[in-house]
């Protein structure tokens, strides 16, 4: 039995992505009071509510069509240098869609590499700068090689989860080249980057939405 | 901090309107904070764009013969690609856009963002990325050499180009003929204050001035003592011919103010610097003196230098009208 994930599936897990992230304001807000200029979870927070506010009218539409609609949203709703990267990795994802109008472990792996190219492209980044990116690469190649394995839905989702965790962790140690942190003498190195660790709240609670459908 | 102003978040809405009604050609669009022409004419739509903080640039430049929509961000931001878009749609006429931008991260970002955007909307669209400023090779705000008022040279000659008849890749490439052709360098004697934050982001002593800082008060490449007219023509002029040698070539040539800068010392410093290029063999073809690129009000300015031939004489020659450059 393959996994029924459509519009209406997707929505839901963006309000529960976005009540996570709401919950976790002070956390953030620390992080980001360290290595960056302490609007992260504002703006990320802003944004997330306002793709909340249009969840009916998004529940209804084609796939591909609220992958932009989500990225437009979040352009305008995060704003400044993270609205473009995300909103990027959401029209590159509406790209890759296509007609499709269900996304099964196959397609998501395909979503999250185009969301990854997307963000790099558009950031002139890559991994290891202490970014979102080291988060949402590790999980991107992780359910890619899964599915390339074979590998049972359930499985792959649960080693996707496991892998962003990893790539979280990973920017513990990494000095920033990226961003404000990049600034500090430091360069943010012994702290997570806020981020990162936003991007693993949303792959977790996907991964999550995604295996209650398995 | 004394400020014309109402509230710090409405400065850029509120001056839109102002331009709004004191140029009745132009138009503007609330929420996304774009100036456009009324009648945007049978041509190729150049839209350009930025961060606010640097009047007349770049809603004072559209009109006939420059752009055809400007699109402002808030002070020294860049503004989101929802809003570029709106002026690409704006702009074009069926044509095609040209979007001019400036080598900032942030503005690269989300003017190529709204490229995209525009094209999966079926509008043909160009860029070409101005980075004219020959002080540093990289600098805080961007990945890259920053543009600044190099920028208006490209404003002017590729909307000559398009008022033409000229079709979009032609008009981008007279831009990126511009753009490989035109260096600026620039200092700051004062800094400038944001509405809202209130007090200087960075400070210079009395007798200080800063070689080639950027128009956001990025760090320049040095801190010297102030000096003479004669001297400043003399250093920003090499500074320049070190990176680009335009011995025996025709060129135009644009003092710019940043804004705190009266006219009486831009002119002053015309007449050295054009003293200077004489000496080194470069001719002035047309000179530009004026607030053309500003950092709201800073005191300094910037010297470039645009590389002429027959083509980009005739398209700088050609009559305009916009706020903030008629001829």
């Amino acid at each position: 039995m393959s996994i029924s994930f459509g519009s209406k599936e997707y929505m839901d897990y963006c309000q529960r992505a976005a009540e996570l992230i709401a919950q976790e304001k002070d956390y953030i807000t620390e992080l980001d009071a360290v290595t960056g200029d302490g609007d992260h979870w504002a703006n990320l927070n802003m944004g997330f509510q306002k793709v909340v506010e249009a969840k009916d009218e998004l529940s209804k539409l084609p796939l591909n069509e609220m992958f932009k609609k989500i990225g437009m949203l979040m352009m305008s709703g995060i704003g400044g240098s993270s609205g473009v990267l995300y909103g990027s990795g959401y029209i590159s994802a509406a790209k890759e869609v296509g007609t499709q109008d269900n996304i099964d472990v196959a397609l998501l792996s395909r979503i999250l590499m185009a969301m990854l190219e997307g963000i790099c492209k558009r950031g002139n980044s890559g991994p290891g700068m202490k970014t979102m990116i080291d988060t949402l690469y590790a999980a991107a190649n992780e359910l890619k090689e899964a599915v390339e394995e074979g590998a049972e839905d359930r499985d792959a989702l649960v080693r996707m989860e496991r892998a962003a965790y990893r790539g979280m962790e990973s920017t513990k140690e990494m000095e920033a080249i990226r961003g404000r942190a990049y600034y500090q003498a430091e360069k943010g190195v012994g702290h997570l980057d806020p981020g990162a660790v936003t991007m693993y709240y949303q792959l977790k609670v996907l991964s999550e939405c995604m295996l209650e459908q398995c | 901090m004394k400020k014309i102003i109402n509230k710090p978040e409405n400065v850029v809405t509120e001056m839109l309107q102002g331009m709004a009604k004191a140029y009745p050609k132009l138009c503007y669009t609330p929420e996304v904070e774009v100036i456009s022409r009324k009648e945007m004419g049978d041509q190729v739509g150049i839209v350009s764009g930025g961060g606010s903080g640097h009047e007349p640039a770049h809603a004072g430049y559209v009109g006939e013969g420059m752009l055809s929509a400007a699109v402002a961000g808030n002070v020294f931001a860049s503004p989101s690609p929802d809003r570029v878009l709106k002026g690409i749609q704006l702009a074009d006429t069926g044509k095609g856009v040209l979007l001019v931008i400036k080598n900032y991260s942030g503005d690269v970002m989300n003017f190529s963002m709204a490229q995209e955007l525009a094209e999966m909307e079926g509008i043909s669209v160009r860029s070409v990325v101005v980075k004219d400023d020959v002080a540093v090779p990289d600098s805080t705000f961007s990945t890259g050499r920053r543009g600044i008022a190099g920028t208006v040279f490209v404003h002017k000659c590729a909307g000559a180009k398009a008022a033409a008849g000229g079709s979009l890749d032609e008009v981008a490439d007279v831009a990126q003929k511009v753009i490989d052709n035109v260096r600026s360098m620039g200092m700051a004697m004062s800094p400038c204050v944001l509405p809202g934050v209130g007090k200087p982001g960075f400070t210079l002593e009395e007798n200080e001035v800063e070689i080639g800082m950027g128009i956001h008060g990025e760090p320049g490449v040095s801190k010297t003592e102030m000096k003479t007219s004669q001297e400043i023509a003399q250093l920003l002029v090499s500074k320049i011919m070190e990176d680009y040698d335009y011995t025996d070539s025709e060129v135009a040539l644009m003092i710019n103010g940043l804004g705190g800068t009266p006219l009486m010392e831009l002119y002053i410093l015309e007449n050295d610097v054009c003293n200077y290029l004489e000496q080194l063999g470069v001719r002035v073809y047309r000179s530009y003196v004026g607030n053309y690129m500003t950092s709201i009000e800073m005191a300094g300015c910037s010297v470039s230098l645009l590389k002429l031939d027959g083509e980009l004489k005739q398209l700088l020659d050609a009559p305009c009208d916009t706020p903030a450059l008629r001829q």
